[in-house]
């Protein structure tokens, strides 16, 4: 397919499509309102359906009988949105539904503003929901990886039978950038057969019940420990990062994700022109987190900046990945104000100065 | 200061000037363009921002920018200046009284966007504007020269007035070859005949324009100097302007 130029929102509704996505269900909210509007457009091309519900409880919950049917289905929304929904993930993660939800985050807390953020990182990668469970986090840097992390999406929602969660800024959603779909792509995981969907009983194998209430103590334990295995399963076999400049000697890393990787990566070129030596690791997958390949980046280092359009919510895991080997620097924004290629840079020099506070260990 | 290059005579004989077309298809980058470039040879200039579609990389985000070069920008203020909400100030309605200023107006996308253009339609002054619609035939709900023209049509009926111009805008950022350009000028004329409209400019940035050397086009070709921004193409030397936009 010829490239075409598309917004973020656009791309991840492609992507889906592409992915074999027919059913969406979402309720508008800034800045992702573009994605059910083109599926609005896309899917009734394709034989799909798209459902504007009454709000995101019932969207999600449109999406957990969808899930059970064994379709593929995605929603998203933004912050406040994924909020609402939360009760629904818990108990898709608890059902073992294949979901990819997106959620392209504005500022809050509360209704906050409609500007890009990355303040949901603790919902995203920390719960959110109630109960042991874990959705596996993807956080795409530009439109091109953000439609293939959808599309991988699915391949691993159906894998490991657990919600993905799509996670990028208000930016992702709305800048546009050219982006190609491959008309050939192979699943990224060998797809079995939904036997566990329930599509009507027929009598030929064992009756498709989609549950995530376990009276029995026992029961509900042995549950939880299948779910464990199969985030350990996620920890050893999904985890993603790119490392930019690491072959080299570097005094500084930074660490960095989503678009926010991107400013860095425009500042690491003018620190290097001022003859300052920096490298960076973005992590692509949240959770599995890349705390290993964070460790080993920051041999060769003095000091980490990590950088967040938050208040440094994943300052937390990058801490628990340096176990105190490394001081930890912080430049982040909030409320919709988004870093500087520019405020990067001065803060890259002050550590170097010794000018800059080190996180405090709490 | 950006500079809009005009290669051929300016297709642009009237007073006010009206952009639409399809969500994406450049619209706000060619309104700050052209804006510029009249307020540079000393034009009384309005810019009137009526997106009610995108919430970020709108006309407004460059206020800094256009103040700087005199030109009058119209658009909601203070907190509603970030707001996704449908406001049309009235400022808008008192912009074309003023018959010595230029006035351009920045329409949002699709004729979702339209649907502003149309509560103000009354006081458009048909015979004194230009309705220019900007195609991008690699954006994806226009992809021929049939989805363009039930695109103009829509546009149309809700923005209650007749485009009078089409603009070949097709590119793919900087992923623009002299093919993709001449694949949308080709989709652009044929739209052109079928509507019934003329093509009245093509428009690439500069960077394209230098491949283009020796390739002629019926209308004028307006080079453009990419305005908007994402954060992360903002170089640290230049400063930023507002938390979406610079001008390099």
């Amino acid at each position: 397919m010829a490239k075409k130029l598309m917004k973020g929102s656009e791309a991840i509704g492609e992507a889906a499509v592409q992915a074999g996505c027919k059913l969406f269900y979402g309720y508008p909210i800034t800045p992702q309102n573009e994605i059910p509007e083109y599926m609005s457009h896309r899917l009734p091309q394709i034989g799909g359906t798209f459902v504007q519900a009454e709000s995101e409880v019932s969207a999600s919950n449109m999406l957990y009988g969808a899930a059970g049917s064994g379709e593929r289905v995605m929603t998203s929304s933004s912050s406040p949105g994924i909020s609402l929904m939360t009760e629904a993930i818990s108990y898709m993660a608890g059902s073992e539904l294949p979901v990819v939800l997106v959620n392209i985050m504005r500022a809050g807390p509360g209704l906050g503003g409609i500007l890009p953020s990355q303040a949901d990182y603790f919902q995203a990668t920390k719960g959110g929901g109630h109960g042991d469970y874990r959705l596996l986090v993807l956080a795409p840097w530009s439109v091109q990886e953000a439609a293939d992390l959808v599309q991988d999406g699915f391949d691993l929602a159906d894998h490991y039978r657990n919600p993905v969660m799509i996670l990028g800024d208000g930016l992702i959603g709305q800048m546009m950038e050219p982006v190609e779909f491959h008309k050939d792509r192979k699943p990224i995981k060998e797809l079995k057969e939904k036997i566990w969907a329930a599509t009507g009983y027929d009598g030929t194998r064992p009756r498709a019940i989609i549950n995530s209430l376990f009276l029995d103590p026992a029961t509900l334990e042995k549950h939880n420990h299948k779910l464990q295995a199969k985030y350990a399963e996620m920890t050893r076999d999904e985890i993603r990062y790119e490392t930019y400049g690491t072959d080299k000697d570097y005094d500084i890393l930074i660490v960095a994700y989503g678009t926010v990787a991107r400013v860095c990566s425009t500042a690491m070129e003018d620190l290097e022109a001022d003859g300052i030596k920096a490298a960076m690791i973005r992590p692509i997958s949240l959770f599995p987190f890349p705390y290993e390949a964070i460790r080993k980046a920051a041999d060769k280092a003095d000091a980490v900046l990590v950088v967040e359009l938050s208040a440094g919510q994943m300052i937390e895991d990058v801490r628990l990945a340096l176990e105190g080997n490394k001081p930890i620097h912080f430049h982040g924004r909030m409320g919709g104000m988004l870093a500087s290629p520019e405020e990067v840079m001065e803060k890259v020099k002050e550590i170097k100065a010794g000018k800059s506070q080190e996180v405090s260990h709490v | 200061m950006p500079e809009l290059r005009v290669v051929g005579q300016s297709p642009f004989r009237k007073r006010v000037t009206v952009f639409v077309g399809h969500f994406g298809s450049g619209k706000t980058e060619i309104s700050l363009n052209f804006a510029l470039n009249a307020a540079g040879q000393g034009a009384k200039v309005s810019l009137v921002d009526l997106d009610v579609v995108k919430p970020y990389f709108r006309s407004r985000a460059a206020r800094a920018i256009l103040e700087h070069a005199g030109i009058e920008l119209i658009a909601p203020t203070g907190e509603h200046h970030h707001a996704d909400l449908p406001i049309l100030v009235p400022a808008i309605r008192d912009s074309f009284r003023d018959t010595s200023r230029r006035v351009i107006l920045d329409c949002g996308g699709d004729d979702t966007g339209a649907r502003a253009l149309g509560a103000i339609s009354d006081v458009v002054p048909e015979e004194d504007s230009e309705r220019l619609l900007v195609l991008n035939f690699r954006r994806p709900f226009t992809q021929n020269a049939g989805e363009a023209e039930q695109m103009i049509r829509g546009i149309e009926a809700v923005g209650r007035m007749k485009i009078t111009g089409l603009i070949s805008n097709t590119h793919l950022m900087r992923e623009t070859t002299p093919e993709i350009v001449m694949e949308g000028y080709d989709m652009a004329r044929e739209t052109a005949d079928r509507v019934g409209v003329p093509l009245v400019a093509v428009t690439v940035d500069e960077g394209t324009a230098a491949t283009l050397d020796g390739t002629s086009f019926d209308p004028p070709v307006m080079v453009l100097r990419r305005i908007v921004h994402p954060p992360f193409e903002q170089s640290p030397r230049t400063g930023t302007d507002g938390p979406l936009f610079v001008l390099n």
